[in-house]
């Protein structure tokens, strides 16, 4: 990398280039000098990249770097791709108060990179800066729940996801970021990191109030007080606040496993009809469509099918498509021995053959339950540790299992309905036979209410801040009333089915579900960096 | 409806607001930051006097950069500063005059405004007499203004009772140095604090208050940096040796560093002989301040005490700074003496390094004090010396008469005495005494008690704006040219660079409109037009004299980055604006605060102020980011203390004192207190710290005692939370 800064510097033209350096402070000359520069002086070598150094030693907490960042960014005032945090320890009067300031740690095994379902990151080859494309970016926020720092945020405004890159077009510029323009106490700078070496030994990273670099190898060396006797803590732990509810992904994910559920049912129990399969077509459909909705860019959710090699979202994406395919055909084929429709009844020789749509159900639902999967795995991501539980995956079969064996009856008894007023229909079902299945919900309702409750009783005895913190928020008035909820309408779907109200279980099984998912969402602590105890200005 | 649609579906990303591109002087950056032009001027939140650029596209102002040639900051602005440029189109700016007719505030023209003000004031004046009008100025205004406003006040108006809300933060260092060396100035500058070995800063949290200074206090193997606060401030975690002292034992400190200074021979016999006065009497009064006292007094061990007085008496230039801790004590000025004292006996003063040094706290304070008519006439002149008030009749072409032979009432004395009915008008300029003022309940019965009421503001409504019954729109910073002095006495250009909202006006315009109505402007403001006709009579007025602003231009001040009066430092020669020549060795006794914690309300109410805001949030409030940063104010207390009242952080709490409660704090449990204290910061109007603290006043300085007052301190019941 060219460093004409320095070269202009160097040839004295321009004076007012040259960043202030500790050493020509309060020298009353005005002339351009390079000393200490807090950039790199020199090209990049293979396998090294640009890292920044935060001298923990140096800062005093004044926040310059947070607005100019802000100022450089043009970013609103929520968004703060840098942002101080304050730790603190020891007892009166050897208290010790110290400052974190971070931007993004261009880590090693950047997680965002990996995560991302449409390639918008890419690690440069030259700087290793860590660089996020809003055009390629469709606001699915996986980023956001992968990072362990926090980094990446959405910006609403925008429906695109936004970080720190380390001002790369400024380094380009050979002049230093922001942040590192603005701190007064030159506490921030630029330098030049051997990635192997780095991968090796990245102790230096470490600091309290930062969670461990070990995860994705953050690259940002943190120079820590040398006599730190005291236990530095943070102190923002009593600031944390529910989290966005993602109420499309409560509901699509919701729906997604009680189709996969009914289907599964169906199957097994010999039950499915061209009305049936429609009808779980159409929820899916719905479904679908809401999960859309999740992204800044719904426009573009198809790009998230891209990276399916390597995101989670992108299989999600994918086997959620193709069941969506699966099942679609399955319903033609079931409909194509019924309707005189000139194009379906050429299907009609397919749909005779039971084995063809017996195949086509069950690859239906085991795309399903491999989609419900992929869904989990989304979740089991480090940096947000109540979600990272075997109990994630398990919930969303169980649910799967609860709402299948709820819904499974009540579309039944639609279709009866509907076949009672409209006898025309009868021809598009097979005969139903109505036994009862109440014992199936018995079960899924105990195996599910056993997993959720292990899962708080995990949270609240985890030497983990954030899942103990999780625990935490679940006790918060609102939430605890809303889990108290959750668990009884859940308990009630099996009393319900007992008592033979099936269409009531099946209410109680999906609100319970949907309040379940929505804590799940609201109740996650994210792995952060420590904030200030005002916490970085959330109100 | 289209583009909605496209943003919902996120074919559009505001692509165009988040565009870079390469500002020709400043590299890459948000296109919205890319200036046409950049105009030099001064910052005008704190004392420090940062130099700094400000970016104009379109004719607004879209960037604030330090400036990187001035020698104060070299490029670097604290995030005030950094900010600066969004207040100017801030919401809550004053447009319009505002005359309250029953009981509302209404738009009416300038002329009505200023004849409806000059009418009621003159109502007042004649009913009661001159002094019944009270003027409030302030450490906001330009050098140029304030200049204008003294001479508008005291020859036009001809009251007395003329001060300003500098009195709430510097009179203390004021009346310090002149008890000491004879006349206000602080002897040093910034660049002392490097050549120092020794830094010891006392009450003084420069990382939160002036942050741009703090570079200056680099940790490096040459220096020292001793702070003594009672707090563990972000100052004090800079430090080398931090002298946890308890409140008000500041002087029992110095004084045993004397004592210590004396008893082991460290200090400086040929300077205190050619020098000062009073040592005899001086070392006498030390003597009892024996390190065993000292540390009882101060809660200090005799190690640190000691430690401190040998490295303070073995440096070779030491350097004392100063702020608030000091101040906001009714016993202020006598502690800004003992100060002085120990860097007269060690010989720490008029040499690089060396210096006694208020670090000062508003822009443009040090404005106020050197063309000020408030505690004394312009140009450092004394009112009860016949020769200066001469001097002023000639330069101004006026009866010696008129100008008054002693000072009119200090701020809380005017605030007293519109309580008591002998004020009837008072008019604030750029000042918001609801929040800034100690003990509320009695400024609100004087704020009510008076006839008329002005409130002078760049911004409405205000806490105070609220009670006027007149509100004159006021240009602000960048909108309006002329000087402010900084800390060390450097005079800084400021610059206007985008016009004031609506119908806002300058406060010099202003103040040569009231002068024109009043019927005085060509007798006091001969032929002026601009603040420009003001410096240059200042530039008369002061010449010869210790603030000499004579020699130097507009124009070379803004070249220079600023020009000191006086020189890099005052007194290297020795000579003392004394009768005698010789300063002046004071014994100061260390008296406890007035208001001790007892069983009922058992802790001590520190207060303070956070990096992120200015003075009453008047302008920092309005700044998304800053408030953002810290949107709400919170108490400070001692897990031990928490512990004992079962109190958990981020309980709700309310302080209560004597007076009034602050309700509904946020409570933040950490060691940076001490245990029996707690500390607030009083930035906030909707949990103002003043409604507790105390009506308590240095006899000398008339300084409030902000720092020390005694609370309890209550839990709201959790249904608030």
């Amino acid at each position: 990398m060219s460093l004409p800064l320095h070269d202009r510097a160097l040839a004295g033209s321009d004076g007012s280039l040259v960043r202030m350096t500790l050493d020509d402070l309060g020298k009353p000359s005005f002339g351009p000098q390079i000393v200490d520069s807090l950039i790199p002086q020199r090209a990049l070598l293979p396998d090294e990249q640009f890292r920044f150094h935060f001298n923990m030693t140096k800062c005093i907490g004044c926040r310059s770097c947070e607005i100019a960042c802000n100022e450089q960014n043009g970013n609103p005032t929520d968004i703060r791709w840098r942002r101080i945090g304050e730790i603190e320890g020891g007892s009166y009067p050897d208290t010790q108060r110290h400052y974190l300031s971070m931007g993004c740690n261009h880590c090693l095994d950047a997680e965002c990179v990996k995560g991302c379902p449409v390639d918008a990151y890419t690690k440069d080859p030259v700087t290793g800066i860590v660089l996020h494309s809003a055009d390629a970016c469709i606001g699915c926020q996986y980023c956001v729940w992968n990072c362990p720092y926090s980094v990446p945020q959405f910006n609403p405004e925008r429906g695109v996801v936004g970080k720190c890159d380390m001002c790369h077009g400024r380094l380009t510029d050979g002049l230093e970021p922001a942040c590192v323009n603005a701190c007064p106490e030159a506490a921030i700078e630029i330098e030049v990191v051997n990635m192997t070496a780095w991968r090796v030994d990245y102790a230096a990273a470490e600091s309290p109030g930062m969670p461990a670099a070990g995860h994705t190898i953050s690259t940002t060396r943190i120079t820590l007080p040398s006599q730190s006797s005291a236990q530095l803590e943070r102190v923002d732990t009593g600031r944390i606040r529910p989290e966005h509810a993602h109420l499309s992904l409560v509901f699509m994910t919701t729906l997604m496993q009680a189709v996969t559920g009914a289907l599964a049912v169906t199957l097994l129990s010999h039950t499915a009809s061209p009305l049936f399969l429609t009808l779980l077509l159409g929820i899916t459909a719905v479904a679908l469509n809401i999960s859309v909705f999740h992204l800044g860019r719904p426009a573009y959710a198809w790009r998230a099918l891209k990276m399916w090699k390597r995101s989670w979202l992108s299989r999600e994406v994918l086997l959620f498509g193709l069941f969506f395919l699966t099942l679609t055909t399955a319903t033609l084929i079931a409909w194509a021995g019924i309707l005189p429709i000139p194009a379906l009844q050429r299907l009609q020789p397919l749909a005779t053959n039971s084995v063809l749509q017996n195949s086509l159900g069950t690859l239906a639902t085991l795309l399903g339950i491999a989609g419900i999967l992929a869904s989990a795995y989304i979740y089991l991501v480090p940096a947000r540790p109540s979600w990272n539980m075997l109990h994630t995956p398990i919930d969303f079969l169980l649910s799967a299992l609860l709402l299948g064996t709820t819904l499974h009856p009540v579309l039944s008894s639609v279709i009866e309905a509907l076949i009672t007023h409209l006898p025309l229909l009868w021809q598009f079902t097979t005969a139903t036979s109505q036994h009862n299945s109440t014992w199936p919900v018995a079960i899924a309702t105990l195996l599910w209410l056993t997993n959720q409750i292990t899962r708080l009783v995990r949270l609240h005895r985890s030497p983990l801040f954030e899942q103990r913190a999780s625990a935490t928020l679940l006790n918060l008035p609102d939430l605890r009333a809303a889990l108290i909820a959750c668990f009884g309408l859940v308990a009630a779907t099996t009393v319900l089915t007992i008592v033979g109200n099936p269409v009531l279980a099946c209410v109680a099984a999906t609100l319970g579900i949907l309040l379940a998912r929505y804590l799940f969402f609201v109740s996650v602590v994210p792995l952060n960096m420590a904030l200030t105890f005002t916490r970085g200005g959330t109100h | 409806m289209w583009n909605r649609l496209r943003r919902a579906l996120g074919i559009d990303t505001r692509k165009s607001s988040y565009s870079f591109q390469r500002d020709p002087r400043f590299g890459h950056i948000a296109s919205a930051r890319v200036a046409d032009s950049w105009v030099k001027t001064t910052c005008g939140y704190c004392s420090v006097g940062c130099g700094m650029l400000i970016g104009i596209k379109d004719g607004k102002a879209v960037a604030a950069r330090g400036n990187p040639d001035h020698p104060v900051n070299r490029g670097k602005l604290c995030p005030k500063g950094l900010s600066e440029h969004h207040i100017l189109d801030a919401p809550g700016r004053a447009r319009l005059p505002l005359l309250r007719k029953d009981g509302k505030l209404v738009p009416v023209s300038w002329d009505e405004a200023l004849d409806t003000m000059i009418e009621k004031f003159r109502a007042v004046q004649t009913q009661y007499g001159k002094d019944a009008l009270g003027v409030i100025g302030t450490g906001q205004l330009l050098t140029e203004e304030c200049y204008t406003l003294g001479k508008l006040v005291q020859l036009g108006f001809r009251t007395r009772n003329n001060d300003g809300n500098t009195t709430l933060c510097m009179a203390s260092a004021v009346a310090g140095y002149k008890l000491s060396f004879g006349s206000d100035g602080p002897p040093g500058s910034y660049a002392d604090m490097q050549h120092a070995d020794v830094v010891l800063l006392i009450g003084a949290n420069i990382a939160d208050n002036h942050p741009i200074l703090c570079h200056r206090l680099e940790r490096d193997q040459t220096r020292t940096l001793i702070v003594a606060d009672p707090r563990v401030t972000k100052t004090a975690m800079m430090a080398d040796l931090h002298l946890p002292v308890k409140p008000r034992s500041d002087i029992a400190l110095l004084n045993g560093i004397a004592h210590i200074l004396i008893r082991d021979r460290l200090i400086d016999q040929t300077y205190i002989d050619q020098h000062t006065t009073g040592f005899a009497e001086y070392a006498a009064f030390v003597a009892t301040f024996t390190p065993e006292h000292v540390a009882e007094v101060t809660g200090l061990t005799e190690a640190q005490i000691l430690r401190t007085a040998h490295l303070y008496g073995r440096a070779k230039a030491a350097f004392i700074g100063w702020t608030m801790g000091v101040n906001h004590s009714t016993q202020g000025a006598a502690t800004v003496t003992a100060i002085n004292n120990l860097a007269l006996i060690t010989g720490n003063i008029g040499r690089a390094g060396a210096a006694p040094f208020s670090i000062t706290g508003q822009c443009n304070a040090m404005g106020t004090r050197e063309t000020g008519f408030t505690s004394s006439l312009p140009g450092y002149r004394k009112f009860d010396n016949h020769q200066d008030r001469e001097d002023l009749a000639r330069l101004w072409n006026i009866d010696v008469d008129t100008i008054p032979t002693a000072r009119g009432l200090a701020y809380p004395d005017i605030i007293e005495a519109a309580v008591a009915g002998k004020v009837k008008a008072l008019w604030f300029i750029a000042t918001n005494p609801v929040v800034s003022f100690p003990n509320y309940s009695v400024l609100e019965q004087a704020l009510r008690n008076v006839d008329f009421l002005v409130v002078q503001d760049g911004f409405h409504p205000t806490p105070t704006s609220d009670f006027a019954h007149l509100v004159l729109p006021a240009a602000i910073w960048g909108e309006k040219e002329g000087t402010y002095t900084n800390s060390e006495r450097r005079i800084s250009k400021v610059n206007a660079f985008v016009p004031p909202p609506a119908e806002a006006r300058p406060d010099f315009d202003i103040f040569l409109s009231i002068a024109e109505k009043l019927g005085v402007r060509e007798q006091l403001f001969p032929g002026w037009k601009t603040t420009h006709d003001a410096f240059q009579e200042w530039q008369r007025v002061s010449a010869g004299r210790m603030c000499d602003y004579s020699n130097f231009t507009w124009q070379q001040i803004e070249d220079q980055g600023g020009v000191q009066w006086g020189g890099e430092r005052l007194y290297n020669d020795g000579i003392f604006p004394t009768p005698d020549g010789k300063a002046i060795l004071h014994t100061v006794p260390c008296l406890p605060f007035t208001e001790q914690p007892n069983e009922e309300y058992a802790f001590i109410l520190n207060t303070g102020r956070t990096v992120e805001h200015w003075h009453t949030r008047t302008k920092t409030a309005k700044v998304e980011m800053l408030d953002a940063m810290v949107p709400n104010a919170w108490l400070e207390m001692n897990p031990l203390d928490a512990a004992r009242l079962e109190l958990r952080p981020h309980d709700r709490v309310n302080v209560v004192s004597r007076r009034s409660a602050v309700k509904n704090l946020e409570l933040r449990i950490t060691g940076i207190v001490a245990p029996g204290q707690v500390f607030m910061p009083f930035h906030f109007s909707e949990t103002n710290s003043n409604l507790v603290t105390l009506g308590a006043f240095d006899p000398i300085s008339r300084e409030p005692n902000f720092k020390q007052c005694a609370v309890r301190i209550e839990k709201l019941p959790t249904s608030l939370h």
